[in-house]
């Protein structure tokens, strides 16, 4: 698995298509975030951004290979673990930049709630941002596994199914995303930053079972 | 949704363990969808090449794609996991690696390091003659290059199962021979290769089972070596007292007759001799090679025997 990996990770890398989802989240963060604004309330917008992106990039990550090519890898090891290896690729890398959103939004907010009544300490709040990025890259994970091929194969149906299923996914109560996002934001109304373990179980929960279903599926539809 | 999978009936006894087997096997694609393969029954042995033909669109590469699990059956059942590798019809350059950097990925997908996986990646491309274009982008390759590609990175596993969709397609002479030697090699070492050519003379002279995708079905066809194409190269060879000829040697061999005690005159066709030579120098114990006799050289004296 570690070499399927690696393959598929440096294929996301030299085939630059993680560019536009990155500099999209970029943008997003540039239009949100403000150094010195509460840190909660943009950890909470942070978060939720991260959510479309992820799905973006597993789409980017499952439709990267010429189908004979993923045909020559999933020879070797099997057609379950090459798309799986395509969705761990994506959800590492939407980890590995929601992390450092979160480190970089912790450091130039206000350590603060809203109208600067509370103290809010730089720590306990990203303790609090890093579990709920996780949480929207997981859940972005699932959504683009479920979006997109096997399960969604024509690009007209699975850019949609996408978008729209990121959405739902921040907004939609009962959604661990919305969960966490939801709990940032009153925790900055309040000064108590919660960390949402919840609603992290539940999106580990989700997006297993999406991975699942979605490398089962990959022998048993059409190439 | 597809039913789950019967549990599959246990093998029959042979004398050689099946890799795989295709038991009663069905495709179709889409739920509705006209069945492509229907009732296809096939078992593919170590050391043995298997032969698949048929007209364009009758399902040969969905039948492919079965054996090299790349598709699941819509019913029936596939049994056994040998390490397969799959070589499409058509291979695309649309990979941002290097020829090499894309090898030698695929070597460490087979299980390999680093450092022998790029070894082994610059051996095969060397082998296709394509050693020039380790350093080349995918993307710069021609057509042939990056079949070449394509067929080098099924082998550097030594694979058990290879699986060829018209895999010599877009190669040029010196790397067709190539590939049939390296067929021939993978045969004598135990694996099994499954391939689909609609050239009636590729691999011709190599015992093989010979099926034809007909109708959906799946038909066993008789007569099923062809006369070797090309020169036959004769191979005066000494075993052991009572040695019986190396499994590997013996199915590349077109005719052995046994001329002394121990002695054995072999016929193999001019393009495996190396891969017979092997067999026998690797052999436990290994055979002594009295003669190599060229293709169109008049018979050897008898006199002259050994």
């Amino acid at each position: 698995m570690t070499a399927l990996l690696r393959y598929q990770a440096d294929l996301l890398l030299r085939s630059q298509r993680w560019l536009p989802p990155v500099i999209l989240y970029a943008a997003f963060l540039g239009i949100g975030v403000r150094g010195g604004e509460p840190v909660l309330n943009s950890l909470g917008y942070a978060a939720a951004a991260l959510l479309p992106v992820t799905a973006w990039l597993v789409r980017i990550c499952v439709t990267g290979e010429p189908p004979a090519a993923r045909a020559c890898v999933a020879a070797v090891r099997g057609p379950v673990r090459a798309h799986l290896a395509c969705l761990l690729t994506a959800l590492l890398a939407a980890v590995l930049l929601g992390m450092s959103a979160t480190v970089v939004v912790t450091l130039i907010s206000a350590p603060v709630s809203d109208g600067h009544r509370v103290h809010v300490p730089l720590l306990r709040a990203a303790a609090a941002g890093l579990p709920a990025a996780l949480v929207c890259a997981l859940l972005g994970a699932a959504v683009g596994a479920l979006a997109n091929r096997p399960v969604l194969r024509s690009t007209g149906r699975a850019v949609p199914a996408t978008l729209l299923g990121a959405l739902l996914a921040v907004v939609l109560t009962g959604s661990p995303a919305q969960a966490a996002v939801s709990g940032l934001v009153t925790g900055s109304q309040t000064g108590r930053a919660a960390v949402p373990l919840l609603p992290l179980a539940a999106a580990a929960l989700l997006t297993a079972a999406a991975f699942a279903a979605a490398s089962w599926l990959t022998a048993r539809r059409s190439p | 949704m597809t039913p789950p999978p019967e549990p599959c009936p246990p093998p029959r006894d042979e004398p050689r363990a099946p890799c795989l087997r295709l038991a009663d096997v069905g495709r179709r694609y889409g739920i509705r969808g006209p069945w492509v393969l229907r009732g296809v029954d096939l078992t593919v042995a170590p050391g043995t090449l298997t032969r698949i033909e048929g007209a364009n669109g009758t399902g040969k590469s969905t039948l492919l794609r079965l054996l090299a699990r790349l598709d699941a059956p819509t019913e029936g059942c596939v049994t056994g996991r040998p390490r397969t590798a799959y070589v499409p019809e058509r291979f695309p350059s649309a990979l941002p690696f290097t020829a090499l950097g894309y090898l030698t990925h695929l070597g460490m997908i087979d299980g390999l390091s680093r450092g022998p996986a790029a070894r082994l990646a610059a051996t095969w491309l060397e082998r296709f003659g394509a050693g020039a274009y380790a350093a080349t982008p995918m993307a710069r390759l021609s057509k042939g290059s990056s079949q070449k590609v394509a067929v080098a990175q099924a082998l550097l596993g030594d694979p058990e199962l290879l699986v060829l969709d018209e895999a010599w397609t877009g190669l040029d002479t010196a790397a067709r021979a190539e590939l049939e030697r390296a067929v021939a090699e993978r045969t004598a070492a135990g694996g099994a290769v499954v391939f689909v050519d609609h050239d009636p003379g590729r691999l011709a002279g190599v015992p093989a089972a010979r099926y034809a995708v007909t109708g959906g079905g799946l038909e066993r066809r008789t007569g099923g070596v062809s006369p070797p194409a090309g020169p036959v190269t004769r191979v005066t060879v000494r075993g052991p007292a009572d040695g019986r000829l190396p499994a590997g040697a013996a199915r590349l061999a077109v005719s052995v007759e046994e001329t002394a005690h121990g002695c054995h005159l072999l016929g193999v066709p001019a393009a495996r001799s190396d891969v017979l030579l092997r067999a026998l120098l690797t052999a436990r114990p290994p055979w002594h090679v009295v003669r190599v006799e060229p293709a169109g050289a008049p018979p050897p004296d008898p006199g002259s025997r050994p």
